[in-house]
């Protein structure tokens, strides 16, 4: 129970900790935020009144303190003021690219998860065997291709070369939900976008599972097992991978606190509308109270994945549940 | 890569190894990458920003990667970015290992509320997404090379920081830092000399894997047209690419393609020298084709005989050479019979275990060998052949209960894993026969649903009992059962294996270093040297008539406990007219666990109540108990390292909590506390010369000719060699024995008052035990010193020590001078003490009381 209490007030710390990095990062800017709001250029051009106009819009003028108590409570409206790139509040912004990211994302996931475990898995059985140092070395190159450069070629080859796959946007313009050419849309362009993630991430997902797997293998209670003529298949698989799991819970847990933010610069390589993209957008243009509310999201849903990862840690690992 | 391999004897591995091979070949692809980079001027014939071609030209001779739609050459522009990409890489790297190192240095030299700081931060810093709080700090402060290496390394040094903290943590409880607390070390010390030293092995792969990383985010945000504008790195040059439509025109293959199979390939270096620092990631040897073992030319089952080993011989491969474990060894075990297979570490013993149950791993191998059991040669059986004797005919015990049973799993999933290999049962049947074995060994039901570390030593170890015997075997191999538990509980433990094998008439072989205790109960012993047995009969036999030296030494080190004292005790009467020493008043000590707001605290726990003794100069005092009786809080109590709760602790007559924060120095000076395990107590990165002078470089004695002095007349007081050769050896190099005194020798440099020796021997080999209780009487006539012998085998105590308190539960039931004590004890736990010893003497002890 008191661990339970204990995360909880860590986290919700870390929380309103992180929201208050938020709302400074804008405002530590050097400079005059109007040059990093509008541009330099047009600063210079406006008159006094036009500049307090602007500054009362976005709420600059008040005190800083009641500006924070602004930002807090708009927060839990889902008011994040209105972004001056995409000309609509940041929160409809938000929450329109969302969905796109989390499908990316969850999608490479969930397929390097599997993958990667799988193949791990099948490493560690085949210790020290050429299968096994040939996955190995493939996972440390692969794992040192830089993502945005796998886009790229994957782009080349699939899209320039061979015309095979669309290399931008997230569906095909002129079809719409549900019908089937929009899902064959997506599908398609979800394909190379997803590969490029996944390959990179079930590198080091095989990495993890393997070495956990490894160290199972080696402790006492296996031996104690195989002493009592428990088969190799039961020990591997009940025995060694049940403690395996841990290492590789906490690895894929961490994958589900990127799930939001992560995919900056893939999104971006194939114009991909997701919240990553978004962020290039923001930075570009200056937009800062888009990328405030970019933040704030990603913060969030970072802060709750750990959340999550803690409070069911207990469920696989009963060493850490405490009694009642 | 969570656990680190910490390679002791180089940052790299041996090339002879495949490990090492990886390393040498990344550091080779490092190093060319680098020279590229530093001597670019020197192998690109043009600038990067040099118009020296036509726009998009084709790769030729003079323009090995043609040119991009600039006029500029590529080749020269991935020669040059090298040097954009590998500096902020490296840069990072170092800037942020830095830090991480030097927080975590912190954490642990000031602990607790550091630590909690540090995390906090460390907590927010994670919650923010990486890569846009990269791109975002870096637009605000400009985004030259400067700010880009500062921005990225203040994000970047948070997972090394978590890894060098972890190791910091587990660290901070290694035997040679309570050591050197104990012997006065502040904060600031331990840090610098001891936690550093051993953090730095680890401080290489954390370096490594920053710059993996580094150079990924650097050559990122280049591509996003993040980077310094006037700096050309990787990253640009695919931006460029990118952003002028090298897709739609071919020059994809010699634009696109040479930068980022540049970055690959770098990254690959790293990767490769980071290789090796896991130590799982390593491959072994190549696995070795299972070679049958040789079968000895007159090997037969012999009628009768549950177990033949005959002639077994087991080796080793190790990187220096083959090492022969077992050489020659047959045993036999027949029908109900117990017999003890006694040997100290190294001997053999359970490697013999293993080999019968062929559980052996790399790098173990039997060369040679039968082992029958009935009328199968186990070592000749096929897997399937053994799987099924395994579990049903023959068992194994094992020892450590904590790693023998799987943290996951309940006792009651084991229990029923083990039974199902017997097919007869319906799972209804087989819960009841697990519940019925829990109650057999001594547990209750509800342990069924419970998890090993839920379960006190001793109720593990009868939990591993009843996994491995549920299914009624024939032969139990018991490989130290009873090695790691408190005193009186391995008594209990050994009580049980005896009525199991009587009432399901079991043969058992166990396996044992300790001596008294199998000797009491075997019907036969095997005593094991040097992977040879040297001698075999009945106890009492091989008591009476040793064939072999080492047997005898075996014996001669276990002194009957009513025999006449080795030591002769002092002249109480003479001794009591002396000052006390050291003199604890109704000392009290209560542990009260931390709780916030009245959250999460635990059961106070009262370690020590209402104790009083006194030590006088020169006394050998001894403090008996069982584990958790509280010895070590009143060793603590003594040196001044805790305060007493309630009663005085008095120091040549002067309460010690009056010395304020001056106690420590004070008392350090005076007690010297020798600890148990002489494997942990001391650092294996030290000489054997820094060992012994640490405490004097804590008290501030800087003089290296008076160092050099003191430390040799303490190695001649130890009587171990004093020359400069032997100095300089680490203490892995030595043997326990040793070791131990070494620690002796550090003991007495600064001349204390008193030595509280905690277990001394108790991890030692028996054969050895004698020895160093010899060098403490010895010590205590040359110097004078008190001693205050702390340990739970009150045989020992006896001999040794002039008085003698016995503590149970934190009060002290019984004190008194040795004899006293023990011929004619009073309370009951110390007749149970006795009895664990030597039952005949608490016999005779009773008889004498009832007289």
């Amino acid at each position: 129970m008191t661990y339970y209490i204990r995360i909880c007030l860590q986290y919700l710390l870390a929380l309103f900790a992180a929201l208050t990095v938020n709302f400074l990062l804008p405002r530590l800017a050097p400079g005059d935020p109007l040059n990093s709001l509008l541009g330099s250029d047009n600063v210079s051009t406006m008159s006094e009144a036009q500049k307090q106009e602007v500054l009362a819009d976005f709420g600059l003028h008040l005190p800083l303190h009641e500006q924070f108590w602004n930002y807090l409570t708009g927060i839990f409206h889902g008011d994040f003021g209105n972004s001056v790139v995409l000309g609509m509040p940041v929160w409809d912004a938000l929450m329109q690219r969302l969905p796109w990211t989390l499908l990316l994302m969850g999608l490479a996931l969930v397929i390097s998860t599997l993958i990667g475990t799988l193949l791990g898995i099948l490493s560690a059985w085949r210790r020290g065997a050429v299968a096994d140092i040939a996955t190995m070395t493939g996972s440390l190159f692969i794992g040192s291709l830089p993502p945005f450069w796998v886009a790229m070629m994957l782009i080349i080859v699939f899209s320039t070369t061979l015309g095979w796959l669309p290399s931008f946007g997230a569906y095909q313009l002129g079809t719409s939900f549900p019908n089937w050419n929009w899902f064959l849309g997506v599908g398609k362009r979800l394909i190379m976008p997803v590969a490029a993630l996944t390959i990179y991430q079930s590198a080091a997902v095989l990495l993890i599972a393997r070495s956990s797997m490894v160290m199972a293998r080696e402790q006492d209670y296996v031996t104690f097992a195989r002493s009592r003529g428990v088969s190799e298949g039961k020990i591997f698989f009940k025995h060694a991978f049940r403690n395996a799991l841990l290492p590789l819970y906490t690895h894929v847990m961490l994958g589900l606190g990127a799930l939001v933010g992560g995919a900056l610069i893939v999104e971006t390589v194939f114009s991909y509308p997701g919240l990553g993209s978004l962020v290039v957008t923001g930075v570009n243009s200056r937009d800062y109270l888009l990328l405030q509310g970019l933040f704030v999201i990603t913060s969030v849903s970072i802060i709750a994945a750990n959340f999550l990862t803690d409070l069911f840690y207990p469920l696989i690992d009963p060493r850490t549940r405490r009694a009642g | 890569m969570s656990q680190a391999y910490v390679n002791t004897r180089g940052f790299l591995a041996p090339a002879s190894t495949l490990t090492g091979k990886i390393q040498w070949l990344g550091l080779a692809m490092l190093a060319v990458i680098v020279v590229l980079a530093v001597f670019a001027p020197l192998f690109a014939q043009f600038g990067p920003r040099e118009l020296s071609c036509t726009p998009f030209e084709k790769p030729s001779w003079v323009h090995l990667f043609g040119c991009d739609d600039a006029g500029y050459d590529i080749f020269s522009q991935v020669l040059y970015g090298a040097r954009v990409s590998l500096f902020i890489g490296l840069l990072v790297a170092a800037i942020s290992t830095a830090i991480a190192t030097a927080l975590a240095v912190m954490v642990g030299v000031y602990g607790k509320w550091v630590d909690s700081l540090v995390m906090r931060v460390v907590d927010v810093i994670l919650a923010l997404p990486f890569m846009p709080l990269v791109i975002v700090l870096g637009v605000y402060f400009g985004a030259s090379i400067q700010t880009q290496v500062l921005v990225i390394s203040c994000v970047m040094w948070v997972s090394p920081l978590r890894e060098l903290r972890a190791q910091i943590l587990a660290l901070r409880s290694a035997g040679y830092v309570e050591a050197s607390r104990a012997m006065g070390a502040g904060a600031t010390f331990v840090g610098l000399k001891h936690l550093l030293p051993e953090l730095a092995p680890l401080i290489v792969p954390q370096f490594i894997r920053i710059a993996h990383a580094a150079i990924l985010v650097e050559t990122s945000l280049s591509f996003l047209g993040l980077g310094d504008p006037l700096q050309n790195s990787w990253g640009s040059i695919l931006f460029h690419a990118n952003a002028r439509a090298a897709f739609l025109t071919g020059a994809w293959v010699n634009w696109i393609m040479p930068p980022g199979i540049a970055i690959s390939l770098t990254m690959l270096a790293l990767a490769f020298i980071g290789f090796g620092y896991d130590g799982s990631l390593a491959p072994r040897l190549r696995a070795r084709k299972a070679t049958q073992p040789e079968k000895p030319l007159n090997a037969a089952p012999k009628a009768g005989v549950e177990i033949a080993a005959q002639d077994l011989h087991v080796v080793y491969d190790t990187e220096f050479g083959t090492r022969e474990a077992v050489r020659g060894v047959s045993l036999d075990l027949r029908r109900g019979e117990l017999v003890g297979l006694v040997g100290e570490s190294g001997s053999g013993k359970t490697t013999i275990s293993l080999a019968i149950l062929r559980l052996l791993r790399e790098p173990a191998r039997v060369t040679r060998g039968a082992v029958y059991l009935g009328e199968n040669d186990l070592l000749a059986l096929d897997e399937t052949g053994l799987r099924n004797l395994r579990g049903r005919r023959l068992a194994l015990v094992p020892q450590s209960a904590m790693n023998a049973l799987n943290p996951v799993l309940t006792v009651g999933h084991q229990l029923d894993e083990a039974l199902s290999r017997n097919p007869d049962l319906t799972p209804a049947q087989r819960r009841e026969r697990a519940l019925e074995w829990l109650v057999k060994v001594g547990l209750e039901e509800k342990h069924y649903r419970a998890f090993a570390h839920e379960l006190s030593g001793g109720m593990r170890q009868r939990a591993v009992i009843a996994i491995a015997l549920c299914n009624t075997p024939d032969v139990v191999i018991a490989d130290e059962p009873t090695t790691g538990l408190d005193v009186l509980v391995q008594e209990e433990i050994m009580a049980l294996l005896l009525d199991l094998r009587r009432t399901l008439d079991l043969s058992i072989l166990f396996v044992t270093h300790n001596l008294p205790l199998i000797a009491r109960h075997a019907d036969r012993l095997a005593v094991m040297y040097a992977g040879r047995i040297v001698d075999e009969g009945t106890p009492k036999d091989i008591r009476l008539h040793p064939r072999h030296a080492h047997t005898k030494a075996l014996f001669d080190n276990l002194p009957g406990l009513t025999e006449a004292k080795r030591w002769p005790a002092a002249d109480l009467a003479q001794l009591d007219q002396k000052a006390p020493v050291i003199e604890l008043r109704h000392v009290s000590k209560r542990f009260q666990p931390f709780s916030l707001f009245g959250l999460g605290g635990g059961v106070p726990h009262d370690a020590l109540t209402d104790v009083s003794l006194v030590l006088r100069p020169g006394e050998k005092l001894g403090l008996v108990g069982g584990s958790g009786a509280g010895k070590s809080t009143l060793a603590r109590l003594v040196m001044g390292m805790l305060r007493p709760t309630d009663g005085e602790v008095l120091y040549q007559g002067k309460d010690i909590a009056g010395l304020g924060a001056g106690a420590r120095k004070v008392m350090s000076r005076a007690v010297h506390l020798v600890f148990q395990d002489p494997y942990q107590s001391m650092r294996n990165g030290m000489s054997i010369r820094d060992v012994i002078a640490e405490p004097l470089r804590i008290h501030g004695i800087r003089d290296r000719a008076a160092i050099e002095a003191k430390v040799a007349s303490a190695l001649e007081a130890v009587q171990l060699p004093a020359d400069g050769e032997f100095q300089s050896r680490r203490p892995v190099q030595l043997s326990g024995g040793q070791r131990q005194r070494v620690a002796f020798a550090r003991a007495l440099v600064m001349e204390p008052a008193v030595i509280i020796a905690d277990e001394p021997t108790s991890m030692l080999d028996q054969s050895i035990r004698m020895e160093i209780v010899e060098l403490m009487e010895d010590l205590r006539v040359r110097f004078g010193t008190a001693f205050l012998f702390i340990t739970h085998d009150i045989a020992l105590a006896r001999h040794f020590c002039d008085r003698l308190v016995v503590l149970d539960r934190g009060r002290i039931v019984e004190s008194g001078s040795a004899d006293d004590v023990v011929l004619k004890p009073s309370a009951d736990y110390t007749r149970h003490l006795i009895a664990a010893a030597e039952p005949e003497a608490a016999e005779a002890g009773e008889w004498q009381a009832a007289q």
